[in-house]
């Protein structure tokens, strides 16, 4: 009896209207892409690099506010466990109000970052980074997973 | 906006997008204790399937020491805090939403028997990953190839109201400086009542006459207390005295007048002297 009330509820949530209210999207749109490495040779991806760049869009209401941080792999895993460094100075994120990589305003990815959406309720992160492979680094594929947490203020 | 308005605008925001990411509305739910649920609907744009996971904490924005509002968590909120995070349920947690369908995630409240009236909030957390990116060139084992997935997390504010709910805002410690071509400004905000104080921030910079000479106008959550920061587009300014007006109201674009709990209008202003 308990759980029928309790589906009943659930059904009755979905028909509740919802008045008043914007959606809210985050979307990956490109990951940040080192390519072939060279053992013993960094990497660095800019974060106005149109094609390795990682960039995220977000949309929102308009001229509101939301907080981004990044969580970051430290390593990325390879072949048998083996792991290969990545590191993020502290200006390698940017963030655009008018989703032009060309206009950024940077800020580092280790901090929480405050945005603000444009009059059209748009913005794009953008994520640079370095790749340190060691000089016996173990060929293979090494793979990680970058998360970017957007929080809104109502 | 009705529910075929809300689907109006959740097309229009697919239609710009890319990869890996649902749209979810609405951005911030309230629930009544009437009916103890809410629902949040999430659409899936892209031609891949997108894996989600629903979690809560509670969290509320507050000022950090340099002035931004952050999201502060509270891993253990005890008895005596607002927190709703315990007691309100995702059904389901996890799921799978197909390329180009849309997926309902109810919002449950089961709040503790004898719960004083007030407003209490969550922060509902909603994972989304895409595919897994595929590696390029793995087949060729004799050079390092680096692949980085993408997960987004969308944060979004949950608020459960019981009863008689009210609330207000009150300024204190209103001073500026200025930075260059800016005037930054701080303030110390106090919740007042037993519900979030929603609403919007006005500061003005005008001269002897009532001209503006610059102003800001943002969207505003006092939880607790805070400082914020913000700052004025002044340009250069002749040396005199000025007058900083600071206004908050409980009028919000992003949310339905309904959804917000009005408080009349708090006003404020410091004189700005430049030498």
């Amino acid at each position: 009896m308990k759980s029928l009330r309790l589906a009943f509820v659930l059904m009755a949530a979905v028909v509740v209207p919802l008045v008043g209210q914007r959606p809210i999207t985050v979307t990956g749109v490109q990951s940040l892409a080192f390519g072939t490495l060279l053992p013993g040779v960094p990497t660095i991806v800019v974060r106005t690099d149109a094609v390795k760049s990682g960039q995220f869009s977000i949309n929102g209401p308009h001229d509101a506010q939301a907080q981004v941080t990044f969580t970051l792999p430290a390593v990325l895993t390879g072949p048998g466990g083996a792991t290969l460094p990545l590191t993020f100075g502290g200006s390698d994120a940017g963030y655009s109000q008018s989703q032009n990589i060309g206009s950024q305003v940077g800020f580092d990815p280790k901090q929480s970052f405050v945005i603000t959406f444009s009059q059209q309720g748009r913005g794009s992160v953008f994520l640079g980074g370095t790749a340190r492979p060691a000089p016996t680094q173990r060929a293979g594929a090494y793979t990680a997973i970058i998360t970017l947490n957007v929080a809104t203020f109502p | 906006m009705k529910p075929t308005g809300l689907w109006v605008a959740l097309l229009l925001c697919a239609g710009r997008l890319g990869a890996q990411g649902v749209v979810i509305a609405p951005h911030a739910v309230f629930i009544d204790a009437r009916t103890r649920s809410g629902a949040v609907l999430l659409y899936n744009p892209n031609a891949e399937p997108a894996e989600v996971a629903i979690s809560f904490f509670y969290g509320y924005p507050a000022t950090d020491s340099a002035g931004r509002i952050v999201v502060r968590t509270v891993e253990r909120p005890d008895s005596t805090s607002s927190s709703a995070a315990g007691w309100i349920q995702a059904f389901p947690r996890r799921l799978t939403v197909p390329p180009l369908e849309r997926q309902t995630i109810r919002l449950l409240a089961t709040p503790p028997a004898g719960l004083v009236d007030g407003e209490y909030w969550a922060r509902l957390v909603i994972s989304a990953k895409g595919g897994q990116l595929p590696v390029t060139g793995v087949a060729d084992t004799a050079k390092v190839k680096v692949g980085l997935t993408l997960e987004v997390r969308t944060i979004i504010g949950v608020f459960y109201r019981k009863g008689a709910v009210h609330t207000g805002v009150t300024v204190s410690g209103l001073r500026t400086a200025v930075v260059g071509d800016s005037l930054a400004v701080w303030a110390r905000l106090t919740q007042q009542g037993n519900a979030a104080y929603i609403g919007s921030v006005h500061a003005a910079l005008v001269d002897s006459t009532g001209r503006t000479l610059g102003e800001m106008k943002a969207p505003i959550g006092v939880y607790y207390t805070m400082e914020p920061r913000y700052a004025l587009s002044i340009g250069a300014l002749a040396p005199g005295r000025y007058r900083l007006r600071f206004d908050l109201s409980t009028g919000r674009e992003d949310l339905a007048p309904e959804l917000v709990l009005p408080s009349p209008p708090v006003r404020d202003s410091v004189e700005v002297r430049v030498p």
